[in-house]
């Protein structure tokens, strides 16, 4: 099964240099049927990405510019009326697809961010009075970019919870940005081939609930959920004052999904307090609500993730 | 006999032209001319008087001579009335020909119409509340003025009756010594401007400053006083040859000089040598190779503030190093579970590998060198 990831993630390489931890975090997304949320600015190779893993997988792919004049029906779709047989036709929205990416979702407004997240969770979509399931598997991979906050209507916590990662793009390394320039200029991206077909997906899938995870490591998992409640609980004095809200349930859920998809990513049948560390900043960063003291100081949610990993003892 | 008869028709006519009335729409003036034919340079009075003679409406008047090259003139009074509707103003000129020959001298005459509630208004009210005069402006061609000028005498360089003095200090000096020299001409008439009052001969050096003048113009011309401060200058003893100013009088008709006779100058001279300060007389210039050490120096300062820099900037990578927050905590790590508990809780895609030995080593049967994996992490920070 490994050999499969690999094979994955090489086919994609093919067209993304570098981003490693959007590749995999879209990975764990699709593995574990959870919604990946990516910040970073333009230009760091979101919609490549994501075409090249639905060519890799085979699946369908489709691209949303979120802007503040889009409606809700222009994503889910609308009846149709048609004047020579006086019908009503159904039209499907871009919604319909394997992987969506909706590029900077912060644009649009609420009713349409809420149509999206809704579909996200509840993987169905009602037009008029017909209600139809989206086909499996359905993966949303909403932007944000963190500059040009003017004129942005910013998600709410309730909403960015139904994401189950947030990843920071971070730039390329020089040698990567090099690599990149030249095959550009060359027109060098390799074209990405179908490696792995859905039912593959699928098994891959199956092979993902085999991962044995200790029961320590579920209660250690709990420990830090808890902890972003309840810092004084667990000796956080320091980082009590800067949180308002801790981490929901989902959090637990998916940070218990990802660490078993992180560990089945790196090979291992069995999870370690490692693969906990690897995924719990991008599973908790978006979660926990900050207190205006600490957005004051200009706190970061990953410091108060660090403080509570650095302070529970792992298993 | 037929010459006589000329004479006396031109003379009339000019006394008819220096005394004339013109009837305007509403308005009636009268030019005087004191002096219809005059010499160059010669003092003319002109007088305009305006007379309103439309009173129903408030009138109001600008006048001007207009510039010209022929002649020069100076505007010595106005008079007005002070009743709106009945204005009567009456302006002085004195007017100075510049050629011979007839010339003309054109005018600008301006009638401004307005009313009376115009007027009030704009008079009125506070400084902030000030409203421009409102009037309705007729341009009045007036007829030139012609005068026919007569030349003056071959040579003259004044016009007027002038008196000269001169004032020479001393007339010994040493070489090179200024001999100061001051021109003075005083009198009534055209302003006694001279372009180079010192002959031409002689090779002394000239020292001249622009002359100072002093006039006031009246009704009966102009009283002036032009002062010329000079310096004379030479090596040797010289004569300054005389000075010869042909001046003509307008009035008497009669022409004269005013003269500064030749003046000699005894000029004594200097032995140089004995200028020498022979007692403190530096000594000859020798080599000198202070400059050397001067610039060995400056080498010295440049490299070791240079050095400085750099070593700074070798040093900055260290010291960022050694005051990274993990350090510190990598540092203190006694065991590997500890050493773990850092690496995932911080930045973990740099310490993969040494996570990795650490899972191997906790929770598989690797074994490890913790010192030299805690070396590795620490090697890893920036």
């Amino acid at each position: 099964m490994n050999e499969q990831i690999n094979t994955l993630k090489k086919e994609i390489s093919k067209a993304v240099i570098g981003q490693e931890a959007m590749v995999e975090g879209l990975l764990i997304g699709l593995l574990c049927d959870g919604h990946i949320l990516v910040e970073g600015v333009p230009g760091l190779a979101k919609t490549t990405t994501i075409n090249a893993l639905s060519r890799a997988l085979g699946l369908d792919s489709k691209r949303i510019q979120f802007t503040p004049d889009l409606l809700p029906s222009d994503i889910i779709g609308a009846q149709i009326y048609n004047p020579q047989d006086h019908s009503f036709s159904i039209k499907k929205g871009p919604l319909f697809t394997h992987l969506l990416l909706a590029d900077e979702i912060n644009r649009a407004p609420a009713k349409v961010q809420s149509a999206l997240l809704e579909v996200m969770q509840e993987r169905q979509v009602t037009i008029a009075e017909e209600t139809f399931k989206l086909e499996r598997p359905f993966l949303v991979m909403a932007t944000q970019n963190p500059i040009e906050q003017e004129g942005v209507y910013a998600l709410p916590e309730a909403q960015l919870d139904r994401f189950m990662m947030k990843i920071v793009v971070q730039h390329n390394s020089e040698a990567q940005e090099l690599e990149i320039m030249r095959k550009a200029a060359s027109k060098g991206f390799g074209e990405v081939q179908t490696v792995l077909s859905i039912e593959d997906l699928f098994a891959l899938q199956e092979e993902l609930g085999k991962i044995h995870i200790d029961e320590e490591l579920e209660h250690y998992m709990v420990q830090i959920i808890t902890a972003t409640r309840e810092p004084l609980r667990f000796g956080l004095e320091e980082i009590a004052e800067n949180i308002m809200f801790g981490a929901s349930p989902r959090a637990s859920i998916d940070l218990y999904k990802a660490a078993k998809a992180k560990a089945f990513l790196r090979g291992n049948d069995f999870v370690t307090p490692a693969d906990i560390g690897y995924v719990i900043h991008n599973v908790l960063r978006h979660r926990i609500v900050l207190s205006y003291e600490a957005r004051a100081k200009g706190i970061h949610t990953d410091e108060i993730i660090s403080a509570i990993i650095e302070t529970l003892p792992i298993p | 006999m037929k010459n006589n008869l000329g004479k006396r028709s031109l003379h009339l006519f000019f006394f008819l032209l220096s005394f004339l009335t013109l009837q305007a729409e509403d308005f009636t003036y009268t030019f005087k001319v004191d002096q219809p034919n005059p010499y160059v340079k010669e003092p003319i009075l002109l007088t305009l008087d305006l007379n309103q003679t439309n009173h129903d409406v408030v009138m109001l008047f600008s006048f001007d001579i207009n510039p010209s090259e022929d002649y020069t003139f100076q505007r010595l009074d106005i008079q007005k009335t002070e009743s709106y509707h009945d204005a009567k103003i009456h302006y002085v000129y004195l007017i100075y020909p510049l050629k011979s020959g007839d010339i003309h001298i054109t005018f600008d005459l301006i009638k401004k119409v307005t009313t009376d509630e115009s007027l009030a208004y704009s008079f009125s009210g506070d400084r902030d509340n000030v409203k421009k005069l409102v009037t309705t402006d007729t341009q009045i061609d007036l007829p030139p003025l012609q005068l026919r000028v007569k030349p003056l005498p071959e040579g003259t360089v004044l016009v007027g009756d002038f008196a000269l003095t001169y004032d020479i200090k001393k007339h010994q000096a040493k070489a090179y010594e200024p001999l100061p020299f001051q021109v003075n001409i005083k009198g009534k008439g055209y302003p006694p401007l001279v372009e180079t009052l010192l002959p031409k001969e002689g090779n002394f050096t000239r020292f001249t400053e622009k002359p100072i003048v002093k006039s006031v113009a009246t009704q009966r011309g102009t009283q002036s006083t032009v002062t010329y401060p000079m310096a004379l200058s030479y090596s040797q003893s010289f004569t300054l040859s005389p000075i010869v100013l042909k001046a003509f009088d307008p009035k008497t008709e009669k022409s004269y000089t005013l003269d500064i006779p030749s003046q000699h100058f005894e000029i004594e001279q200097v032995d140089t040598h004995r200028l020498v300060d022979t007692v403190d007389a530096p000594d000859s210039v020798k080599e000198d190779w202070s400059w050397l050490s001067t610039l060995l120096g400056y080498i010295v300062a440049f490299f070791a503030g240079y050095i400085t820099a750099l070593s700074w900037k070798w040093g900055k990578k260290k010291r960022q190093k050694e005051n990274h927050p993990l350090i510190q905590k990598i540092r203190n790590c006694k065991d590997e579970k500890a050493l773990l508990q850092v690496l995932i809780a911080a930045d973990n895609t740099h310490f993969t590998s040494s996570i990795e030995k650490l899972e191997s080593s906790l929770y598989g049967n690797g074994k490890i060198n913790f010192n030299k994996v805690k070396q590795d992490s620490l090697e890893k920070i920036i």
